[in-house]
């Protein structure tokens, strides 16, 4: 059976840079070290990404289990369905989050084996001593997974994190309301703390704590100087390898790893930059992901557009960093504070821009501010129908930037030396499936819209052309 | 010597090959099949049998559509994206929007002198796309040419809720056996395909002229329900089945005369009329 499995593995992608090269082993010692550590007598806590609270579990001594990157895993391997089907088998609907189907079918299977499931990808999911759910951004799965999970592991206690940020409103100023804001986040960062303490019997220490959020803080202003870099023409790096560079920034923040990884990155696209390396040897259209997770099973998808001329030099999936200096943080000693401040200076960072364009979202704002800082040709998003959080707005936020951006005239200097007003065309592609349930997914289909696409950038291009 | 293109669409449910110089000289259209999309070649044979040519004086060979990968016998594969966008101008040089209503998908395409300049597609439902129709029209008893004289003749077009072709047809079904009429029923369906339709090309920036292809504008019916849905006078091409057959051969000229305009050679495949390899 393993052999079989191994078959159906998808050969190795392609990744333009070296660091995203090295990131496979790496997120395969998350998962090992975690078996490892469960061991050793660790503490291990099931959790979710983008959590706000990475380096207090770190100062806690606490493994964190990233559920949805297990998930993510079994996807990428393309080994979910036989997780997926059993969740199906417990009742739970193949229409809800299928990061949380997978992880539900792998814990009942666990639990039911009392070990782990047969060739389980990477050794398996370890099982946590405590799980810390969450409904930070909106994503139900975040509160209902770990419940329904608790079913079949009753000792396993739940911890929820609430971390709420204000939604945008163009008359409300986030600076009214955001002490209150503030409050609600470090009481409930301090109400972790204790859980955490209670659970390891150990006292946080708060010293250890604000080194691990400074440590965090200088890696969100590396990373986004780093990815800052891919503006460069040629880009040196693109989307496909974004998406395996976000492991240290979303999986081990506030880690001495994390930080060296992107001084490395960093070191590496300079030298590409300085070499006019780019992605593809004739970059001919400068993308945006606009939106959406990848589908894990079809990475590769990256490389079909890269094989055709495109490449993406940005991205908001995944890009969950802004320059902290850029946060209007105000000067506190209390990491608890900092961590608060960080989090919802991120999350209302595009509301005050967005206030200054007519029928603007701070969503949009963002993918016009990267249309015109990256030199983009056209925008494509992934609508994967089991993640409603994500991938709801997505067509919203391409209608938004039909209606306040492309209308915008833009004067061009003619070959005659005139000016003329010329209509922005910024064609856009969405993509359909899923983000592990292969059997959403059709390659023929897929690489159709993209070639079609690519078609219309080039027509696009030819039409600004004879226009000039 | 007249040179000589040729378009063939290889659709998921019909093959079209359309061979021109300076007009349509030849036009065929066949069905697409497991077995028939093999034969393509028999359509284009057909095609060139109808316009009294051999094979040899095409001088270039355009292929689009599903179909188009494989093909021995084309010089250049191009989606149907770019090809409608051509040929639908060819019949309407004014044309900003096209809404393509294929067998089994369906799209909306924008264009500017031509060319494409942004689209959508549903590959991914049934509900949609002609598909709908026959599905609809086999529960009915009715054949699929029927439904847009039916439904012109209602004047109470019947409410259908489910937008799932399964679904959509037990519920044909069901409506039927509480005596709803006939028509009113058929109008309600293309009223809920016009308005499944609709809603995919509004993510697009409608604009006159609104052109409707594919073997969807052959309903009368569902023109007039999408026409009505998306506040737009529509226009249908004389034969709307062979536009992006007609986009790829007159790609095919463009490129021709490009290459003699920069006295440049001609890129060609080595290409031979024989059946398509299928895996």
């Amino acid at each position: 059976m393993a052999e079989e499995q191994k078959k159906q593995e998808r050969k190795k992608r392609r990744t333009a840079t070296e660091a995203a090269s090295s990131i496979g082993p790496m997120v395969k010692e998350f998962i090992t070290g975690t078996i490892r550590a469960k061991a050793e007598g660790k503490k291990l806590a099931y959790t979710f990404i983008v959590c706000c609270y990475d380096e207090i579990l770190g100062a806690m001594d606490v493994v964190p289990v990233w559920t949805e990157n297990f998930a993510g895993v079994c996807g990428a391997k393309r080994d979910a369905e036989r997780f997926l089907e059993r969740a199906e088998s417990q009742s739970f609907s193949r229409s809800l989050c299928t990061y949380a189907l997978c992880g539900l079918g792998f814990d009942q299977w666990r639990e039911e084996l009392g070990e782990m499931p047969p060739d389980a990808p990477w050794g398996g999911q370890a099982r946590p001593d405590f799980m810390l759910s969450s409904g930070q951004i909106l994503c139900d799965p975040r509160n209902k997974w770990y419940q329904a999970a608790q079913q079949y592991m009753p000792d396993v206690p739940i911890y929820d994190v609430g971390l709420p940020y204000p939604l945008y409103e163009d008359d409300i100023e986030v600076a009214d309301v955001q002490d209150y804001y503030i409050k609600y986040i470090v009481a409930e960062l301090r109400g972790l703390v204790k859980f955490l303490e209670e659970q390891t019997g150990k006292k946080m220490d708060y010293d250890r704590l604000g080194e691990l959020v400074d440590l965090g803080e200088r890696t969100w202003n590396l990373i986004w100087e780093t990815y800052d870099l891919r503006r460069a023409v040629p880009t040196p790096m693109g989307t496909g390898d974004a998406m395996n560079t976000m492991v240290p920034m979303v999986f081990m923040m506030g880690t001495q790893e994390a930080y060296d990884f992107f001084v490395k990155l960093n070191k590496e696209l300079k030298d590409k930059i300085a070499k006019k390396e780019g992605v593809v040897e004739d970059e001919k259209y400068r993308l945006l992901w606009g939106g959406g997770l990848p589908s894990w099973f079809a990475l590769t998808d990256f490389n079909y557009f890269n094989s055709k001329g495109a490449v993406f030099p940005v991205e908001t999936t995944y890009r969950m960093i802004e320059p902290i200096y850029r946060l209007n943080m105000p000067d506190t000693n209390d990491p608890i504070e900092r961590l608060a401040w960080r989090w919802l200076g991120y999350w209302t960072y595009w509301y005050d821009k967005a206030k200054k364009r007519p029928g603007s979202e701070p969503d949009v704002e963002r993918l016009i501010q990267y249309i015109e800082d990256y030199q983009i040709d056209g925008v494509v998003m992934h609508e994967a129908f089991s993640c409603r959080t994500w991938h709801l707005g997505l067509i919203w936020q391409l209608n938004q930037l039909r209606k306040i951006y492309k209308p915008i005239p833009v004067l061009i200097l003619g070959k005659d030396g005139k000016k003329r007003e010329e209509k922005r065309e910024l064609p856009s592609l969405i993509l359909e499936s899923d983000i592990i349930d292969i059997s959403t997914y059709s390659e023929v289909d897929t690489r159709n819209r993209i070639d079609a696409f690519i078609e219309t950038l080039e027509q696009v291009r030819k039409n600004k052309a004879d226009l000039r | 010597m007249s040179d000589y293109f040729a378009g063939i669409d290889i659709g998921s449910t019909m093959t079209k090959v359309v061979i021109m110089n300076d007009g349509i000289i030849s036009s065929i259209i066949g069905p697409t099949g497991p077995e028939q999309r093999r034969l393509a070649n028999k359509v284009m044979e057909n095609a060139l049998n109808q316009a009294g040519l051999p094979f040899e004086a095409i001088t270039y060979l355009v292929a689009t559509g599903y179909g188009r990968i494989n093909v021995p016998f084309a010089d250049k594969q191009v989606t149907e994206i770019s090809c409608h966008a051509k040929g639908v101008a060819h019949f309407f040089p004014e044309c900003k929007t096209i809404i393509d209503i294929g067998g089994q998908d369906s799209k909306g395409i924008t264009i500017d002198h031509g060319r494409p300049t942004d689209f959508v597609m549903n590959d991914k439902c049934a509900a949609g796309t002609g598909r709908f129709l026959e599905v609809i029209a086999e529960a009915l008893g009715i054949t699929i040419q029927d439904l847009g004289g039916m439904a012109l003749k209602s004047n109470q077009p019947a409410q259908i809720s489910n937008i799932c072709t399964v679904f959509a047809e037990q519920e044909v079904v069901a409506r039927l056996a509480e005596g709803v009429p006939l028509n009113d029923l058929v109008a309600g369906i293309l009223e809920s395909l016009a308005s499944r339709i609709s809603r995919m090309v509004n993510r697009l920036k409608v604009a006159n002229e609104v052109v409707i292809t594919g073997g969807g504008a052959k309903n009368a019916g569902l023109v007039k329900a999408l026409s009505d849905k998306l506040g737009y006078a529509t226009l249908v091409p004389p034969e709307p089945l062979i536009t992006g057959a007609v986009g790829a051969a007159l790609l095919g000229k463009d490129i021709v005369q490009k290459a003699k305009k920069n006295s440049l050679p001609l890129e060609r495949k080595k290409r031979s009329l024989e059946e398509i390899e299928i895996l």
